[in-house]
């Protein structure tokens, strides 16, 4: 059963949320996820930590349609998810950039699957890519950019169809460090200023407490939600904020989580 | 799962289901094609009926036996072409991955050689070297030599640099960075030109006895069809399929054992081994 | 399973270089040396001019050959018109059947061994079979062609189709694409490197397969030329023959490598800066 820190659902638009959900593998054999429920209000940044095997990442591809749960339900925006929708978007760990692709058609790709693109919608993909400050890279080709510069393309693309409910699966993992501190900081501002909803995934526990509003502690074996720790940080978050006592006291939170099932 | 081994009739009853749309799709296959030909739909003098087909694999491979001398002999020119041109090209590869001067001033000559299609040798080759096996053997040689050579020199050449900066700081000197390190690291792409190779050796075999032999499968595949008997000549064919299966097999099987560490189960059996074999020396 | 043969393209590379850094100099010098060598050894006596046609008599080959007899130009186009024809035939049906097979597994799996057997039988040896059953003449020759330039195509394309990247498959998916969106913006673009790289293996193969089907037929073309020469034991114009294939065949090298730049330009880094300056001005243009 999952325990609360406090309950999601409070008062407020909720925009996705699960009630027991599980999925499960192999005809059974495997559990990689059972009894989740959740609320999700709008505009709050979640995030799902948890080792390998915590069913993290199979609960995101359950909220974005990509597979369905064996049990359970799960509804956005008061509708079931029965597949991938328009108004969920998804972030990967690999960046995924077509490599005959430049920078800009790599952003605008959702918008052509949906249709022609617009004057407006290049338009508003080249403001994306300003936004991830990478204007001056538009026109290049992913093997000219590095692995973070690819992330920000993704992350771009990620925006471009204005959705807002985003899915991110571990988008940062395989950056070095200095990079994914950036790009979290710039994470948090644009998802504050394009108002979505976001779920993160990471297997990193200071990544998952600085940008989120939750953190849901996932523990494997089968992988449950164990926990769910309200983040009453400030925002905007510097990063020195995670050199602060509080910030380090969630962080034992977590770990205790983890370490004691 | 259970532990049990699998009983034999179990796994013959496996492997059965698995071939049987195969043979369903042959059978059905060599059925049309053999009631196609004797009702006329396909003039039977291009396109053979399976049953013509296969009283001249009988003959040729059972009753009279004739098959076997020639393809001995074409086996024998291409494996034998093909360890002279991979003996020749690993050796000049070797050289140019350890002195530079050489491999500059080789390199063009190779290219030039990669450019030209080898087949073009062939009536000059025949010049050079009679009508014989030798002529044969010349051509599947020099047709073979370049891709050992390019795949090998380059597997030579390729530098893994974490693994230069370990041997350095090892201490190894170049004989041992080349033997313990470039050698091994190279393994993987040589196969891959023995197996280009060992194919090409097999072709400029059966073309060089198409243009003037006696004995061998190219030589016979080629009378058979001028005296259009075109059953008898794809009977032949199968030989030469027969051959390449052989080559690509064996150089399979060399790829696994030598390369072991590329494939899961060789490096499961491989590390047994190796257990073995320290276990035994410990005990001395 | 692709077959692949990008080595060569690094020891081209490699080439190029060391022409490129003066080296081009002390090239000339040895060729020049070892040619004069060859020369001085054949006018001595010590090489026997079957085996070491004399330089300057080759030399005098290609004069004669392209100029003054002319001959030489009639067999050329024989060749590479068929060449060229076969090729573009032979490879569109790889492709073409290679994409369809790709496709559908059920196929797939019944063509796997048919497919086995194929690639172990040298194709060329088929040629004899082939030129009794449908006739001296060019029929027979284009046959040949287009069954030896069939092969690389269809396997590059079958692997090219197959193996399209997961991440990117779910990547679409979850951008609700259709099929055939999948189709054209995913698996054909991705697959056009290894279909490049067979279209080049076939091309090799479609030259190869033609001087064979010259050395059987003996009418024209290149090889039946060589034939001739050879059997008169004018070995100089044979040989001038042969390095004229060498010259199709850095040019057959050189003209595909331009056209992988072209075509598929993002695996190099000038076709990729070519293509951002392109797009930028498409762009930028109202």
């Amino acid at each position: 059963m999952v325990k609360h820190e406090q309950s999601m659902a409070a008062a407020g638009d909720v925009v996705v949320s699960g009630l027991n959900v599980g999925k499960t593998f192999a005809a059974g054999t495997v559990v990689a996820l059972e009894n989740a429920n959740f609320d999700i209000k709008r505009g709050s940044f979640v995030s799902l930590v948890g080792p390998s095997g915590c069913g993290k990442s199979t609960l995101l591809r359950l909220v974005s349609g990509l597979i369905e749960p064996t049990s359970g339900e799960i509804e956005v925006h008061g509708t079931p998810v029965n597949g991938p929708r328009a108004d969920i978007s998804m972030m990967f760990q690999k960046a995924t950039l077509l490599d005959w692709r430049t920078s800009l058609e790599n952003v605008l790709l959702p918008t052509e699957i949906n249709g022609t693109p617009s004057k407006a919608d290049k338009n508003r993909a080249l403001d994306l890519l300003k936004l991830v400050g990478l204007e001056d890279f538009a026109f290049s080709f992913p093997a000219q950019l590095s692995g973070g510069m690819q992330q920000r393309v993704a992350l771009a693309r990620l925006l471009q169809t204005g959705a807002d409910i985003l899915l991110l699966d571990e988008p940062f993992g395989a950056l070095d460090e200095f990079t994914r501190e950036h790009l979290n900081t710039e994470l948090m501002r644009i998802v504050a200023e394009v108002r979505a909803t976001a779920i993160f995934v990471t297997h990193n526990i200071t990544e998952a407490i600085f940008l989120a509003d939750q953190v849901v502690v996932m523990t494997s074996r089968p992988g449950r939600m164990a926990k769910i720790i309200n983040v009453d940080l400030e925002r905007p978050r510097p990063l020195s904020i995670q050199t602060s006592v509080e910030f380090n006291k969630l962080v034992e939170d977590v770990r205790e989580t983890l370490g004691a099932v | 799962m259970s532990d049990q081994p699998i009983p034999l009739s179990g796994r013959i009853l496996d492997i059965g289901v698995r071939f049987l749309p195969h043979l369903v799709l042959f059978a059905v296959i060599i059925g049309a094609w053999e009631i196609s030909v004797a009702t006329g739909l396909i003039t039977s003098i291009i396109i053979p009926r399976p049953s013509a087909i296969w009283s001249a694999i009988v003959e040729l491979y059972i009753t009279e036996g004739t098959i076997y001398r020639h393809f001995f002999i074409t086996l024998t020119e291409a494996v034998v072409g093909f360890a002279i041109g991979a003996g020749v090209a690993v050796s000049l590869a070797i050289a140019s991955s350890l002195w530079d001067p050489f491999r500059r001033y080789v390199t063009p000559y190779a290219v030039v050689l990669n450019v030209t299609p080898g087949i073009a040798l062939t009536p000059v080759i025949i010049a050079w070297f009679g009508y014989g096996m030798g002529s044969k053997i010349a051509l599947a040689a020099i047709i073979s030599f370049f891709p050992i050579f390019v795949n090998t020199l380059t597997g030579l050449v390729q530098v893994d640099e974490d693994r230069e900066e370990l041997f350095n700081s090892l201490g190894a000197s170049n004989v041992q960075v080349f033997r313990k390190l470039r050698a091994p690291a190279a393994l993987p792409l040589m196969f891959a030109g023995f197996k280009i190779g060992l194919t090409t050796a097999l072709i400029g075999a059966v073309v060089a006895e198409f243009a003037q032999a006696t004995d061998g499968v190219g030589v016979l595949m080629s009378r058979f069809s001028f005296q259009l008997n075109m059953a008898a000549s794809l009977a032949t064919l199968l030989s030469m399929t027969v051959i390449g299966l052989i080559l690509f097999y064996s150089m399979e099987f060399l790829d696994d054992r030598i390369v072991f560490w590329r494939r899961e189960s060789r490096r499961a059996a491989a590390s047994r081994a190796r257990a073995r074999t320290w276990a035994a020396q410990a005990k001395k | 399973m692709a077959v692949q043969d990008a080595t060569s393209e690094a020891l081209v590379d490699t080439l190029e270089r060391s022409l490129r850094n003066r080296r081009i100099a002390k090239h000339v010098g040895i060729f020049l040396t070892l040619t004069l060598l060859w020369e001085l050894g054949s006018r001595m006596g010590w090489l026997d001019p079957l085996f070491y046609p004399r330089p300057s008599n080759i030399i005098r080959s290609f004069w004669l050959i392209y100029f003054q007899n002319a001959n030489v130009w009639f067999h050329l186009y024989s060749t590479i018109s068929l060449v060229i024809l076969g090729w573009v035939l032979g490879s569109m049906l790889g492709i073409g059947l290679g994409a369809l097979v790709g496709f559908n597994t059920v196929i797939r799996r019944f063509l796997k061994p048919y497919v086995i057997v194929l690639e172990a039988t040298p194709r060329i040896a088929v040629a004899p079979l082939l030129i009794a059953a449908l006739g001296f003449g060019v029929n027979s020759k284009l046959a040949i062609i287009m069954l030896v330039c069939f092969f690389a195509p269809f396997i590059n394309t079958l692997s090219g189709v197959i193996n399209v990247n997961e991440e990117r498959l779910e990547l679409f998916r979850s951008m609700r694409a259709s099929k055939t969106q999948i189709l054209r913006k995913l698996v054909l673009p991705d697959a056009i490197p290894v279909i490049m790289a067979g279209e080049r293996l076939a091309l090799t193969a479609a030259l190869s397969g033609a001087l064979v089907a010259e050395f059987i037929q003996r009418d024209k073309g290149i090889g039946s030329l060589i034939l001739v020469y050879t059997r008169n034991l004018n070995m100089a114009s044979a040989f001038a023959c042969i390095f004229t294939l060498t010259i199709i065949g850095f040019l057959i090298f050189k003209g595909m490598e331009k056209l992988d730049h072209y075509i598929a330009y993002w695996k190099y880094e000038g076709g990729r800066e070519r293509m951002s300056a392109k797009r930028k001005r498409t762009m930028v243009e109202p």
